[in-house]
């Protein structure tokens, strides 16, 4: 077995303008993947992200303040979960509720470094 | 497994949530408060994805009680120098606003608000379901089969009118009560018929419409000064219609009426539950309009078959409604009743009190109902002169296509 990293990528849900009711559903999806990875043991953890970045970028390490709404893709959350290998990881990915918002999934090994 | 959420918990606390901080903050900040209130459910969201929290509902009523901080923030941010809290401005006072009682409380002066007559009567049905039942922008347009921009528009005017108006946020009393009730229960049954007669494909939102009317009606019946015989009565009328909402159309979405619907379909706790809010709603002797409405629907339902009907209390809780609303509707269904049972000297009599211009653009069921009487006296070639009207004057499509299987079979006689 090997790690993995599920990064969610696309539009956030603050600038789309949902309804209680679409993100209850959403939500519901979420609840079900999870349940689903933590079930079968293969969830090692995850995160959601806040819209808000500070972008440091050149040598002038010049600092732009930005939210999700002032770019076009963000970076709105990771799985680190273990599986046998990528084709493996992207049966599990399946799931992501957002496909239909435009949103994408981006599966990365961790490297491991030998000695 | 986790567990699942109770079904539009998010729907349903948003509603609850903007009723409660808008008696904080008052009306004319509706729109940071919903935007405030919209904010927790994205957090919520988001945070639940990896817990979900063992008490959803508590822990939405905390966000919203943050979010009275934040609201302050925001309102002082914009030096907003009519920024006065109604009820207090000790956490005390504010604590006690989200207790249950309180939060339907606030509940109901959101749903006073929505159908105060100051409001367009067309923007009062989106007002109310976007800031008393949480649905957004969207969802009001496919439930009502409307275009977005003019929800939007809606929604600006509703808004307007409360500021111009200065409408106070409270549950009326004595004499403006009633009158302001009478408005309520009106607008609550006009979301409830979006409902239950949409057109609609989409079984859900149907669904929706009406439970949100039943949910508020309650609202309305759980309050000492708001339990009026006539919301028992609307309830029950409710109750009974929606038993038969599953009935009501087959796979392809044509609509069944009575006779062709499979009664075995009809859902017995609703009828059950409308016969005990029946009782409640005679209690005192008052009968109002929803009354007769709800009895008529019951005899309805007592029947095992269609044959089993019986006209004749169909028809006296007609008369006692005609004698309350004088309404060609009402006439019309009479005389469809008389030809049903077959007394055609009552329903011509009923027939010629009407025109067809007294049902504006429903001119067509006039005609149907002429057809019907003169293709029961035999009169064929009336009975079709009065089918080519009927067809002439419909605008709905599955209308249209049953007055056409009609028109076949006469031509056949």
């Amino acid at each position: 077995m090997k790690d993995f990293m599920m990064i969610f990528v696309g539009k956030e849900y603050v600038d789309l303008g949902m309804s209680p009711e679409e993100l209850q559903s959403r939500m519901e999806k979420w609840f079900a993947w999870g349940a689903k990875m933590e079930q079968a043991g293969i969830l090692k953890g995850g995160e959601a992200l806040t819209p808000q970045i500070r972008r440091i970028t050149g040598k002038d390490r010049t600092v732009t303040d930005l939210t999700s709404a002032e770019v076009k893709e963000i970076v709105g959350g990771f799985y680190l979960i273990k599986a046998k290998d990528f084709d493996a990881v992207q049966e599990i990915a399946k799931d992501f509720p957002d496909y239909d918002l435009g949103n994408t999934v981006e599966i990365r090994e961790i490297m491991i470094f030998d000695q | 497994m986790e567990p699942k959420l109770i079904d539009h918990l998010f729907r349903h606390h948003s509603g609850k949530m903007v009723s409660v901080l808008t008696r904080i903050f008052g009306l004319q900040h509706l729109d940071i408060i919903e935007d405030a209130v919209q904010d927790t459910f994205i957090k919520a969201s988001l945070s639940w994805r990896k817990e979900q929290p063992e008490y959803p509902e508590a822990w939405l009523t905390k966000a919203a009680k943050n979010r009275v901080l934040d609201i302050f923030r925001t309102l002082k941010a914009q030096k907003n120098n009519s920024l006065h809290i109604t009820q207090g401005t000790d956490a005390i006072a504010i604590n006690e606003l989200f207790l249950d009682a309180e939060i339907e409380d606030a509940q109901l002066r959101m749903i006073f608000t929505a159908c105060h007559p100051k409001l367009d009567p067309r923007d009062r049905i989106s007002f109310a379901l976007k800031t008393v039942s949480g649905f957004s922008i969207k969802e009001i347009a496919s439930a009502l089969l409307t275009k977005e921009e003019t929800i939007k528009k809606r929604l600006l005017r509703a808004r307007k009118a409360i500021k111009s108006a200065n409408l106070q946020f409270n549950i009326p009393q004595g004499k403006d009560l009633q009158e302001r009730l009478d408005s309520a229960l009106e607008v609550l049954y006009l979301v409830f018929n979006e409902g239950f007669h949409s057109n609609s494909k989409d079984q859900l939102i149907r669904e929706d419409l009406c439970g949100e009317a039943l949910r508020l009606c309650k609202l309305l019946l759980n309050h000492q000064q708001t339990q009026f015989p006539e919301c028992y009565a609307l309830f029950a009328l409710m109750c009974f219609h929606s038993a038969r909402l599953e009935a009501k159309t087959n796979v392809n979405n044509e609509v069944l009426d009575l006779k062709q619907q499979d009664r075995s379909l009809w859902h017995l706790p609703l009828i059950q539950l409308g016969n005990s809010m029946m009782y409640k709603a005679v209690e005192t002797g008052d009968f109002s309009g929803y009354h007769y409405e709800a009895a008529i629907a019951a005899e309805h339902l007592k029947a095992k078959t269609f044959e089993d009907t019986n006209w004749n209390k169909i028809l006296h809780w007609y008369n006692q409604l005609y004698k309350l609303q004088p309404m060609p509707t009402h006439l019309l269904t009479m005389a469809v009743i008389k030809v049903q049972t077959k007394d055609y000297k009552t329903a011509k009599k009923y027939l010629n009190q009407l025109q067809p211009c007294d049902l504006e653009q429903r001119a067509y069921l006039y005609y149907a109902a002429k057809a019907d009487y003169f293709a029961e006296t035999k009169n064929f070639n009336e009975a079709l002169i009065q089918i080519d009207w009927a067809l002439q004057t419909v605008s709905n499509t599955s209308e249209k296509a049953y007055l056409i299987k009609k028109k076949a079979c006469l031509l056949k006689k």
